[in-house]
């Protein structure tokens, strides 16, 4: 019998995995030593872990490193993504500690679960093979499906938490079966292999292994970008999950999803794009459509924001269905100007919320444009973005998406996709009009404003505002991280 | 060009709320510094109309004044460019006095959140010069949303009765419109970059787009439709009564005075340059509704009981004249547009303060709580009167000018349409004398003790009385002003 | 002969999994589950991968299902009476039934060909499928395998949080 020869590794691509694993892991360790009340501490290490390897991942920029044999690869795409990733964590980071203290289940384990799902959406975002992508997305799932329960003393957090847990693991069939089908009518699970295959043996939609297993893993990745029909549990584990979990969730994971989403379509899948592009056509128009009039009937700010999550999603997966170079970095674009003014919101909610998950309807922001001014003006800030409006990071993002959806010649999706933005605005306007039009029914007992999330609000701020005043510095990179798909 | 004078007049309203923060809460403070900001900005207009022969000597490109040119988002070819000819300066004009009205106006009427009201005021009126200025149809779209945002506010914030609901119309109204026109910016863009391998945003290049007819209809049908809703055209004019005679004074003079006007100056730089053919073709729609709108607007105006809506269906009326001038795209008429559009827009904003200062001292706008306001209030009946007799198109007053010039350059060339035009100017008369019969002349109704005008708000009425004459009895500068970018607007020679 | 085994190990398999659905009492569903585990046990035979076949008896017949049953023991769950949502029923019938002839359709319609993977029946008869299995686990799929402890790890830490009363 001969020896198994392990392949030389270069450890370079996952480094930024590696680093964040062992601090989570170390911090799992010195929470056991840290005294509930002085949890704080490991929120401000982890942050600080999160900016460390943030600067790690952009030293990466510009190289293109594969490893293990082609299952893992540094190059911009990846990078990019997972600046996003880190980002949407470190926000998430910032507004975490005040709120967990508020509802009083500030457990240590929080910030290692949140670097946990980091590790997985990375892995997704780098993965060049169907294992490596499923792993990582099993590991970002499990983590989120533990951070949506969190709040253990609430009963909505643990519905959520249950529910996600029950359609995500559904999902992950879909996913896996859609890889078995890939894999037997390929005869690998490397994407590189899988295209040449495919390219070689002129694998198009008459292959039906072929199809059925692209359409699967579209599927498993629709269930967790949230994509109408496969949308029934956001607006719940939204509604439920810890208000920081749920900014976290609404942009991350849905970063991921999109991430390992347009590298399996544009790298593995090119002989299907006549088939993906109609598909998604459909399921954009779809996602748009019904995010946006589901969210016009919502009292709830929580449950807007989940839908307008949805929505979101829809104008992403115009940029998906038009598959070209424009439609895609839009989608690069649009997913960091959706970070930053997304998890701003949440941070004003959880702002205004109180214990127990209360002051959480439209109602309860009456009159806080002349209470708390400056928290108001951000909010303002955030929700034009979100929905739209110039300039701010949201107008750029979508004038970058439907740019590539005329460029491909899908007029009535771009035409869609307007109206539905159009639609959108009421229900932004709806909460701006309680801001500043409406008198507050009840005074606001203010809670202070910490210093972490101050500095989330001031970095959401500043990023929704300079990606849309001068998107340039930005869409340079995004440009150059998908030459390479 | 070593001052960028007209990105000065673009960001310094923006400057002037930065100068606001530190007196947010210092109302007697806060108040002059917008005036002056305004004021300067006034200065700045009328520096530039005192000068603008001198820049005629050496034009830029295309006959403009002034350029300013500079990269903006290159990687979509987006410019930041602005550029000021004749007609640009009459609109900026218009806006720099404006704004000093509409900040004069609510001196003392608005008690609350002053900072974010003066702040919001400042923002419109840089967005709005920024509408008049810029030349890169990106740049434009950013400016044309972002007046939106604060009279969303002001309307929203200071407004009466059904204000949420006037404001949100109003929002979502223009707000659809606008964004079909994005879709077409965009598309013209790419069939720019399609046709000549460069991306380019500027209006400049994008004229040289070879395109087909059927693909013209459809960009210009989007154009039009952002456009027509702000004009506002016939079926599409249904937010403006409410937005009207729901926002504060400041905000229907604004509304009245500048935001219609944006509408039909973009059609005019944009919508006909870009498009000629469709144009072209679309002009019988365009007179038909315009026309309608004019016989509608009046009919209904006369209907009203409520002296501030009464005003805002008559702008929808007046405003059908400057969509004849323009739809006849002809020299003469266009001229008359553009002229009556500063004259609709000095008008307007006067009957609007007077109705607000009104309101100020009676607290209700129904016609039918008046009446015999002469012997009460001489000097608001005065200028009521004058204002009024404006409207219906008295000669030697200003709104006379304008449509003279429109119908005579339109007898030419559809003499039906003109002479239908003429018999709807009769309307104004019957509605703006009923209007000041039961009013100002008719025996008092109900005992009001009312006090006449205090200084400041003669001096705002006496300087656009003052306007309102002079550009009625000798508007020979403006026209000579206009002359060269009509001209090759219109395709003639300069 | 082997068509006719796959043939009744297939009926075995269909039958005892639609059972795990239709059976009141929870204890009968665990027990057709274990049927039905057996059946892919016996698939993996006959597709010449024995370890597999040993795999999926040790863990899923073995031991989840005896977690499985020791829960419902413990919990004591009670045999609800449900209502008949017939229409449900009838709706998930139909949608089924016609999820089942498209499939059918489609795979006899297309008859594409497929490339090999890397191993064929003789090299894993010659090397041996418990060995490959290992090989490819330490040599193709490193990463995966490593990240599978990852996976574990936040399982064990999530089910900690969820369920221990007091942390």
């Amino acid at each position: 019998m001969d020896m198994i020869t392990i392949p030389a590794v270069n450890l370079t691509p996952i480094l930024p995995e590696i680093i964040l694993s062992v601090l989570a892991m170390a911090l799992l360790l010195i929470n056991v030593f840290v005294q509930s009340s002085k949890k704080t501490y490991l929120s401000y290490i982890s942050f600080i872990g999160v900016v460390g390897t943030a600067v790690l991942v952009g030293s990466g920029w510009g190289t293109h490193i594969e490893s293990f044999s082609g299952a893992v690869v540094q190059d911009n795409f990846a990078t990019f993504f997972k600046m996003i990733f880190l980002l949407a964590a470190g926000l998430a980071i910032l507004i975490a500690d005040q709120y967990m203290e508020r509802e009083d289940c500030n457990h240590g384990e929080l910030y290692p679960l949140i670097l946990f799902t980091v590790v997985g959406m990375m892995l997704m975002a780098a993965g060049t093979d169907l294992m490596t992508i499923f792993l990582g997305l099993e590991v970002m799932s499990v983590s989120l499906y533990v951070l949506a329960g969190f709040n253990r003393a609430n009963t909505k957090s643990n519905e959520a938490g249950l529910k996600y847990f029950l359609l995500g693991a559904f999902s992950t069939g879909f996913l896996l079966y859609g890889m078995a089908l890939t894999y037997g009518a390929t005869g690998s699970t490397r994407i590189s292999v899988i295209a040449t295959q495919a390219g070689q043996m002129g694998m198009s939609s008459g292959n039906i292994l072929f199809l059925a297993g692209m359409l699967l893993i579209l599927t498993g990745f629709c269930f967790k970008i949230a994509v109408v029909p496969f949308h029934m549990w956001t607006p719940d584990v939204y509604e439920g999950a810890p208000t920081p979990m749920t900014a976290f969730m609404s942009a991350g994971p849905k970063a991921a999803g999109f991430a390992a989403a347009l590298r399996l379509l544009l790298i593995a899948f090119p002989t299907l794009q006549a088939d993906w592009s109609q598909l998604l056509w459909v399921l954009a128009v779809l996602t748009m459509t019904v995010g946006n009039i589901t969210a016009l009937r919502q009292d709830n700010i929580k449950r807007i924001l989940a839908y307008s999550s949805i929505a979101h999603a829809g104008y992403a997966l115009v940029g998906m269905a038009a598959g070209n170079s424009t439609g895609t970095a839009g989608i690069l674009f649009y997913m960091l100007s959706y970070t930053f003014m997304n998890i701003g919101a949440f941070a004003v909610i959880i702002l205004v919320g109180k214990k127990g998950e209360s002051n959480g309807n439209v109602q309860d922001f009456a009159g806080l444009g002349f209470k708390h001014p400056m928290l108001a003006v951000a909010m303002t800030i955030f929700l034009f973005s979100l929905s739209g409006m110039p300039p701010t990071a949201g107008f750029i993002g979508k004038f970058y998406l439907f740019s590539g959806a005329i460029q491909k010649g899908y007029i009535w999706l771009a035409v869609i996709g307007v109206l539905n933005s159009a639609a959108s605005v009421y229900y932004y306007l709806r909460v701006m009009v309680y801001m500043y039009m409406k008198d507050p029914t009840e005074d606001f007992a203010w809670t202070k404003v910490s210093a972490p999330i101050a500095l989330c609000l001031v970095l959401s701020v500043a990023g929704t505002m300079v990606l849309g005043i001068v998107p340039s510095i930005i869409l340079q990179y995004a440009q150059e991280a998908i030459k390479l798909i | 060009m070593s001052i960028p004078i007209l990105s000065i007049l673009v960001f310094l309203p923006l400057a002037g709320c930065l100068l606001l923060l530190p007196a947010w809460n210092c109302r007697r403070l806060a108040r002059p510094i917008a005036l002056v900001v305004a004021l300067t900005e006034l200065t700045l207009a009328l520096w530039l109309y005192a000068s603008w022969k001198g820049l005629a000597v050496n034009p830029f490109p295309q006959g403009f004044l002034l350029l300013e040119d500079a990269p903006w988002i290159p990687a979509f070819g987006i410019r930041y460019t602005l550029a000021l000819d004749g007609i640009s300066l009459l609109m900026i004009m218009l806006t720099a006095i404006v704004f000093c009205v509409g900040l004069a106006v609510s001196w003392d009427s608005i008690k609350e959140r002053t900072s974010l009201f003066l702040s919001m005021m400042l923002v419109m009126e840089a967005g709005i010069m920024g509408v008049f200025l810029a030349l890169d149809l990106a740049l434009f779209y950013l400016f044309w949303e972002m007046m939106l945002i604060p009279m969303f506010f002001l309307i929203g914030i200071w407004g009466h009765g059904r204000r949420l609901y006037s404001t949100l119309k109003f929002f979502l109204f223009t707000m659809s419109g606008s964004l079909l026109m994005l879709l077409a910016i965009i598309a013209l863009h790419l069939l720019y970059a399609q046709q000549t391998g460069v991306s380019s945003f500027q209006l400049q290049e994008l004229l040289k787009v070879q395109l087909p007819l059927e693909t013209q209809l459809w960009l210009y049908a989007a154009f039009f439709l952002a456009f027509a809703i702000k004009f506002p055209l016939f079926p599409l004019h249904t937010w403006l009564p409410d937005a009207h005679t729901d926002a504060p004074t400041a905000g229907s003079v604004i509304l009245a005075g500048l935001l219609l006007k944006t509408g039909s100056y973009a059609l005019i730089r944009f919508g006909y340059p870009l498009f000629p053919q469709a144009a072209q073709m679309m002009t019988p729609l365009f007179y038909s509704l315009a026309l309608i709108g004019i016989f509608y607007a009046s009919l209904v105006a006369f209907a009203q009981q409520d002296m501030k809506r009464l005003i805002a269906y008559s702008s929808i009326g007046h405003m059908g004249y400057v969509a004849i001038g323009i739809a006849a795209w002809q020299p003469v008429a266009l001229s008359g547009a553009i002229i009556q559009m500063a004259n609709h827009g000095v008008t307007t904003a006067a009957l609007f303060c007077m109705v607000g200062m009104l309101d100020e001292r009676a607290h209700t706008r129904e016609i039918a709580a008046f009446g015999g306001l002469w012997g009460k209030l001489p000097l608001w009946s005065f200028f009521f009167l004058l204002f009024a007799v404006t409207a219906m198109g008295v000669p030697g007053l200003n709104n006379f000018v304008g449509e003279f010039l429109i119908l005579a350059g339109t007898i030419k060339s559809s003499p039906l349409v003109a002479v239908l035009a003429f018999c709807g100017i009769v309307f104004p008369l019957i509605y703006m004398v009923r209007l000041v019969q039961e009013v100002v002349f008719q025996k008092e109704r109900q005992p009001l003790s009312l006090n006449d005008l205090n200084p400041r708000e003669i001096g705002i009425l006496a300087i656009l009385a003052l306007l309102d004459i002079w550009m009625g009895i000798h508007p020979a500068p403006l026209l000579e002003m206009l002359h060269v970018p009509v001209q090759l607007l219109t395709g003639g020679t300069p | 002969m082997e068509t006719l085994f796959f043939a009744i190990i297939t009926l075995v398999a269909v039958v005892s999994a639609i059972l795990v659905i239709t059976c009141k009492n929870p204890i009968n569903s665990a027990l057709s589950l274990i049927l039905t585990f057996f059946c892919l046990a016996t698939y993996y035979v006959m597709l010449d991968a024995p370890f597999m076949a040993a795999v999926q008896v040790m863990v899923y017949a073995g031991a989840i299902m005896v977690l499985i049953v020791f829960v419902i023991m413990l919990l004591n769950v009670r045999v609800d009476a449900h209502k008949k949502q017939t229409h449900k029923v009838a709706l998930g019938c139909i949608i089924g039934l016609f999820t089942l002839i498209n499939t059918a359709f489609l795979i006899f319609k297309s008859r594409a060909a497929m490339p090999m993977g890397p191993y064929n029946g003789s090299i894993i008869k010659q090397i041996g499928h418990t060995e490959l299995i290992g090989k490819e686990m330490f040599t193709t799929f490193l990463l995966p395998f490593e990240i599978t402890s990852i996976l574990l790890l936040v399982a064990i830490i999530g089910a900690v949080i969820l369920a221990k009363k007091k942390i």
